[in-house]
């Protein structure tokens, strides 16, 4: 039994609790105003305070037309262009494609506070459903554009049995304090293949948070990869789980943040069907005085017999001021299963920089080299010529920045 | 008299409050190989390293010339651009980064600090290639990441390679020999060999004088704790192998 003690509510919640009144969501806005934001007693929150961390909501988002500019260009990509929520169709995408834009978030309820903002606060989903094998990646450009607003948008994705595609979706927007909470419901058909890439740039100022959640086939492979390289906060909350039988998920990411940034990664990996396989695999770099943080769950049923899990979480620190944490956790209930977890911190190696220096490379060029190396092994798996370029310049403008 | 190619005047180091290298003096003349021959925990690798510029060391007395000019203030990168090269006993593996790459990088940093425009792309190529038949390193090696997975001697080759593409004036080869059977110290010697030249130095340091006869130097120094004690001929290295070390102990007190 627990007693609630009202909690005091901050200029950021008294803002979100209007916001979530004003668009008639009086449960969500009522939950709110009673438990406030999630606190660092929050086991899920534990290393990202909002209630703390987030000071101030601005207006809800009205639409607006696209100025900022583009955070990233995909030689060959179909773009999605989605501004202030709305997604706007040209009627053109290719074949395999079919694309409508359908009432209310696309997630499904669950405790988070994310979670229930977006769904009281996203007005449609952009809904989109693969079937056959698309040649082109398919780029949905988020924007959240003119002043700072906040911003509730969502996409439905669902790629149909034995369907192919890769589909990266960018964050971005005007240089302003923009909170952006972006939804992604993602469906692997049976023996579907998707590769699913998440790429945070939003600017200095903005709060980004987003949610994404996998629902996954028997016999699918899904590869995802979530990167932060913008905003000064974020949070983002990955939810998969393997539905049927004999799939593999490679779970991916990397953490990119800078001075001033807090950057959290959280995954939470459901293997609720026996026989299947996946391979989290986090980098985390952070520099000057930030924070970078994952936190990574795997839970196994109990039937979920012969279920393969190796999480791993690595971290690079750049500089003495920042901080890495890392909170791998198992929960197992099956009894003939293969999982493991590791998490490992340190800075460049010394003898690496002093082994490229050797060669004429000098000391900034080489420690450019080693991170790169560090996070090869995350982006070399990517297909695609123009999409692995794309993501290589993310990550050599952040390193130069 | 012409400028040596390396020039070490009573040079003096330590890591922490230990003192390694206590004043050595040694000059290689361009055109000439020189071997540096010592005991395990002479100083021999402390002195490869001082040279190459690694920080873990603090230089408290002494100079080192390069073709005439001043290299303790370079960091490594700068050395290497100067002329220097350093094969390591120990080269580093370096995931992620493939082999092509850092060597591309490598020649292109040497080409910049020097003034001169970057190797096209086919011209690089066709250097490590041709560089590559003569000391077995096939295309497949170099597609992996740098030393990721070498064999001992495959890592050698590998060094040999980068000094061959790198065109160093003054090669320090810090025990070649370790790590190798025959065959493979032969491959490695030819390809040192190859590039002995009237204005290219090197300085052999090794343990063994097996290598000394596949690299014939022309100088043979003797080292032990942190100088050089004794110098002579090619016959220096085989009077070493038949007397031991002890032989020289304390000879420049």
């Amino acid at each position: 039994m627990s007693i609630h003690t009202p909690v005091r509510i901050g200029p950021a919640e008294a803002t979100l609790i209007a916001q979530l009144g004003a668009v008639g969501a009086k449960a969500a806005a009522e939950r709110l105003s009673v438990i406030g934001l999630p606190t660092r007693k929050v086991e899920s929150y534990h290393y990202t305070d909002l209630k703390m961390l987030l000071r101030s909501v601005p207006e809800l988002a009205h639409a607006e037309k696209a100025t900022s500019a583009p955070a990233l260009r995909i030689p060959g990509a179909y773009r999605i262009p989605m501004t202030n929520g709305l997604a706007d169709l040209d009627g053109r995408e290719p074949g395999v494609l079919r694309s409508a834009l359908v009432p209310g978030s696309a997630l499904s309820e669950r405790d988070d506070v994310l979670v229930r903002l977006n769904m009281a606060l996203a007005a449609k989903s952009l809904k989109l459903e693969i079937a056959g094998e698309m040649e082109q990646v398919l780029h949905i450009d988020r924007r959240s554009e003119g002043d700072a607003a906040h911003v509730n948008d969502s996409v439905h994705l669902f790629v149909a049995d034995g369907s192919k595609a890769t589909v990266i979706e960018t964050f971005s927007g005007t240089d302003e304090a923009h909170l952006s909470n972006h939804a992604s419901y993602v469906a692997v058909g049976k023996g579907a293949t998707l590769t699913h890439i998440l790429v945070d740039l939003s600017p200095a100022q903005a709060t980004n948070f987003a949610v994404a959640e996998y629902h996954i086939a028997e016999g699918a492979a899904l590869r995802t990869v979530t990167i932060h390289a913008g905003s000064v906060l974020s949070r983002i909350n990955l939810f998969a789980k393997f539905e049927g039988e004999g799939a593999h998920g490679d779970f991916t990411g990397l953490n990119l943040v800078s001075d001033g940034q807090h950057s959290d990664l959280t995954l939470e990996l459901s293997h609720a069907v026996p026989r299947c396989t996946s391979k989290p695999l986090y980098k985390q770099i952070a520099r000057g005085r930030s924070v970078a943080a994952f936190q990574g769950k795997i839970v196994v049923a109990k039937h979920a017999q012969k279920t393969d899990a190796k999480l791993m979480m690595q971290g690079l620190m750049l500089s003495d001021e920042a901080q890495i944490l890392s909170k791998p956790e198992l929960e197992i209930f099956a009894d003939d299963v293969v999982c493991g977890h590791g998490s490992t911190v340190g800075a460049l190696d010394e003898d690496s920089l002093f082994y490229l220096m050797s060669r004429g490379i000098p000391k900034a060029e080489a420690e450019s080299m080693l991170v790169r190396g560090f996070l090869d092994e995350v982006l070399d798996p990517i297909e695609g010529e123009a999409l692995h370029e794309a993501l290589e310049a993310v990550v050599v403008k952040w390193l130069a920045a | 008299m012409t400028t040596p190619m390396l020039e070490i005047r009573n040079l003096h180091a330590r890591i922490e409050e230990r003192e390694i290298l206590k004043g050595v003096t040694l000059t290689v003349p361009r055109g000439e190989v020189h071997a540096i021959m010592g005991r395990n925990g002479s100083g021999k690798s402390t002195l490869s390293y001082v040279l190459a510029g690694k920080e873990d060391y603090e230089i408290t007395e002494g100079e080192v010339l390069l073709d005439g000019v001043s290299l303790l203030e370079m960091d490594p990168s700068e050395r290497a651009a100067a002329g220097l090269f350093l094969a390591f006993q120990y080269p580093i593996e370096i995931p992620g980064v493939a082999t092509m790459t850092f060597l591309k990088a490598a020649i292109n940093a040497q080409r910049k600090a020097r003034g001169e425009g970057e190797l096209s792309t086919p011209d690089f190529m066709r250097a490590v290639k041709d560089a590559g038949r003569d000391l077995n390193v096939d295309s497949d090696m170099l597609k992996r990441a740098l030393n990721v997975g070498f064999s001992g001697g495959e890592k050698k080759r590998a060094e040999i390679l980068q000094m061959a593409l790198l065109k160093p004036k003054m090669c320090v080869l810090d025990e070649t020999d370790s790590g190798l059977d025959i065959d493979a110290l032969k491959v490695v010697s030819d390809g040192v060999n190859a590039l002995r030249g009237p204005d290219r130095a090197m300085l052999v340091i090794t343990h063994y004088q097996r290598l000394l006869n596949h690299i014939v130097p022309d100088v043979v120094h003797v080292f032990s704790d942190g100088r050089v004690v004794e110098s002579g001929g090619k016959d220096l290295a085989l009077e070493l192998e038949a007397k031991g070390y002890a032989g020289f102990d304390g000879a420049a007190a």
